[in-house]
């Protein structure tokens, strides 16, 4: 090992610091500074005004869920089970139906992702040999006082809409 | 044991049994040999070319393995450029008009092609023309959804039903690329052990509707059980799995290989028993129609004991060695008669002469071998004498109908011992719950004689107790299996050398 070590000098340790009296009017000297200066003009300030401005989301970021479907509308999820084989949080629990249009054999009748336990991996978004789940709708934010609300399901999956456009998605890497 | 002989598998010395054919002689050693329309129950047929195999030295040298006999000194060649250059061209002949559909196929996961492609093969595929199509999703019957599409042609199907049912339902019409497997037209299948060519299909050609879409196959855990549908006993692949939040619930049984019960099949009926052990089950006590705990369940039975003028205890024919030589060591201890009356079990005329018996009991056999009356007039007198009826899962409706049920049961108390929320049982004044036989282990004898074991396959969320368990708390003097073993090796002789852990896996023929 040869890190460069250097080594600072402890403060604290004069009679004055010791003390503290002064120490905290200083520290206080400090604080009032940024309080008025940033009270009078807050145009220069380092943090973002959340929640009054959002921040903006990146394509690649991994947000809410949401199922895609085919031009006409259909699912294009064929409940091949990937995604769920592939969770590390195994919070996707899918049930399979017979699909009776000619898309495909099967379809999912159930697609749950709870929310709650999923981690935001994007696992089963790599999985999914179809291209029918992204995290691209750019929800980052998912909030609500009781735990049955966190379950997400088909419905709710298929009609959120996606935040960018194909060509931007594309362009993300997928 | 069976004479063995040495030969070299890509030039190491291997020791098989004789008398085989190379796939399994040398399959048992635990060498492979890919194959796709060879099964041992239906023999070669040699139409797929996939386990072709190099011999080095006498012969010619490229053999189907299927249809050469092992013999001593042969020199076989696996691993050759040249056998591996077969493989692969074989594979890339199967996959040209295949549709590889796994994400949706049922048999991904299990499916010989699949697992071949990703040993033997591996390249995409080279094919510039359009498939050939074929029809897909027909029901052939018997619950057999087939695909054409994605068979192989192997035969095995058309086989099965030639060779083993002998009712010929299927054949392969056409040829080359338009060949396909087809039922007459207006004659689906139509035998009772159709559903066995799902398993079979080496593909996902064949799919079974019940089993259809409900699970992919690597989520479900296997395990070892014995069928209780009929007193055959045959043994079964047990494949379950507990979904999240859910119960543990099972989706299907197969049939596991076992020569001297049920070689490698089972019936249909059979097979979609499994239903019973998830639906209509007896979860909690109730003492007149009201939820209980199982302690004051019991201790509302012991009541009822010291009550009763006369008690009379009847048994099922599907309980286990261990149940019943439990449940007697308790009838001896309340010094109530004991019965085995279970006429209704039988069903005169429906066996045949492969797997399915007449006797839909599991463990008749066990019955008689620990001596419990099944007669019925002595079961009717009995119980004309007592006041009180105690009945271990016993399904009386079997034998008979709702207004001889009233009439039997006037003025009598009844508490049933039961896995099922049957009519039978809500006409009883308390009903405890117990384990189904996914849910115990213990031991059968068959049709044949032959005792067999079983473990416990399933855990369900509250796992009821088994029978055994609940005749030590009613009283019983037997607490532990030991006991039950000790007592069992006492009242039948030909259970002296009993030991549940030496018994073989295909069961032991009791002399």
């Amino acid at each position: 090992m040869s890190a460069k070590v250097k080594t600072l000098e402890r403060k604290g340790s004069s009679l004055a610091e010791k003390i503290y009296f002064v120490e905290i009017f200083k520290g206080m000297a400090t604080t009032f500074g940024h309080f008025w200066r940033n009270l009078l003009d807050n145009s220069n300030l380092y943090v973002r005004h959340y929640p009054e401005v959002e921040p903006e989301i990146p394509v690649r970021w991994r947000g809410r869920h949401r199922l895609t479907s085919h031009e006409d509308g259909t699912v294009k999820c064929v409940a091949c089970f990937m995604c769920q084989t592939n969770c590390p949080a195994e919070c996707i629990s899918i049930e399979a139906g017979e699909r009776l249009d000619d898309k495909a054999e099967k379809m999912p009748v159930k697609f749950n992702i709870d929310l709650l336990e999923c981690i935001y991996c994007g696992y089963c978004v790599e999985a999914c040999p179809l291209d029918a789940i992204r995290m691209d709708t750019g929800i980052y934010s998912v909030t609500d006082n009781n735990r049955e609300s966190f379950v997400l399901g088909l419905e709710e999956l298929l009609q959120t809409p996606g935040a960018f456009s194909e060509e931007e998605y594309k362009k993300g890497g997928a | 044991m069976a004479e063995m002989i040495k030969l070299f598998v890509n030039g190491n010395e291997v020791e098989v049994e004789a008398g085989k054919n190379l796939i399994d002689a040398i399959g048992a050693v635990g060498i492979e040999i890919p194959h796709l329309c060879y099964h041992p129950a239906l023999g070669a047929d040699g139409n797929c070319r996939m386990c072709l195999v190099g011999l080095e030295e006498g012969g010619p040298p490229l053999v189907p393995a299927c249809k050469t006999p092992a013999a001593e000194g042969m020199k076989v060649l696996l691993d050759a450029d040249h056998i591996k250059k077969i493989q692969h061209d074989v594979l890339e002949f199967q996959l040209i008009n295949h549709p590889v559909d796994c994400p949706v196929c049922d048999q991904a996961g299990e499916c010989s092609l699949q697992d071949y492609y990703m040993t033997y093969d591996g390249q995409k595929s080279r094919m510039t023309v359009p498939q050939v199509t074929k029809s897909k999703k027909m029901d052939f019957g018997c619950g057999v959804v087939h695909d054409q599409e994605r068979c192989v042609l192997c035969g095995r199907c058309v086989r099965f039903c030639r060779q083993i049912t002998r009712t010929g339902e299927l054949g392969i019409v056409n040829r080359t690329d338009t060949a396909r497997v087809a039922i007459f037209p207006g004659r689906p299948l139509d035998n009772r052990y159709a559903v066995n060519v799902v398993d079979l299909c080496p593909v996902g050609a064949m799919t079974s509707a019940d089993f259809r879409f409900k699970q992919r196959v690597w989520f479900m855990k296997k395990e070892r059980g014995v069928c209780h549908g009929c007193s055959r006993g045959c043994n079964i692949t047990i494949d379950h799995n507990r979904e999240k939040d859910q119960d543990d619930l099972i989706y299907r049984f197969r049939p596991l290989f076992n020569e001297q019960v049920n070689g490698y099949f089972i019936c249909d009926e059979g097979r979609l028993s499994y239903r019973d052990e998830n639906e209509n089950r007896l979860t909690e006590a109730r003492l007149s129609k009201t939820t209980i705990s199982l302690d004051r369940a019991v201790t509302a039975s012991l009541k009822e004991f010291k009550r009763a003028e006369g008690i009379v205890i009847l048994i099922s024919p599907d309980c286990s060695l261990e149940q019943m030589v439990s449940i007697k060591s308790l009838a001896e201890e309340l010094g109530a008669p004991l019965s085995g009356f279970s006429d209704g079990y039988i069903k005169k005329g429906d066996g045949d002469d492969y797997l399915i018996q007449d006797d839909k009991a599991a463990n008749r056999a066990g019955l008689t071998a620990l001596n419990i009356d099944s007669s019925q007039s002595a079961f009717e007198e009995a119980l004309a004498k007592a006041g009180l009826l105690i009945n271990f899962n016993n399904d009386l409706s079997l034998f008979y109908d709702e207004s001889s049920l009233k009439k039997l049961f006037k003025e009598k108390r009844v508490i049933g011992v039961t896995s099922r929320d049957t009519k039978l049982f809500q006409m009883a004044n308390l009903v405890i719950p117990v384990a189904s036989f996914t849910e115990y282990s213990g031991s059968i004898i068959n049709c044949d004689n032959i005792l067999q074991t079983f473990n416990r396959a399933i855990t369900k969320n509250d796992a009821p107790l088994d029978m055994s368990e609940v005749a030590a708390l009613l009283g019983g003097p037997l607490k532990t299996n030991g006991d039950r073993y000790d007592k069992l090796k006492k009242i039948v002789v030909s259970l002296n050398d009993f030991n549940p852990d030496t018994i073989p896996a295909t069961g032991l023929k009791l002399t």
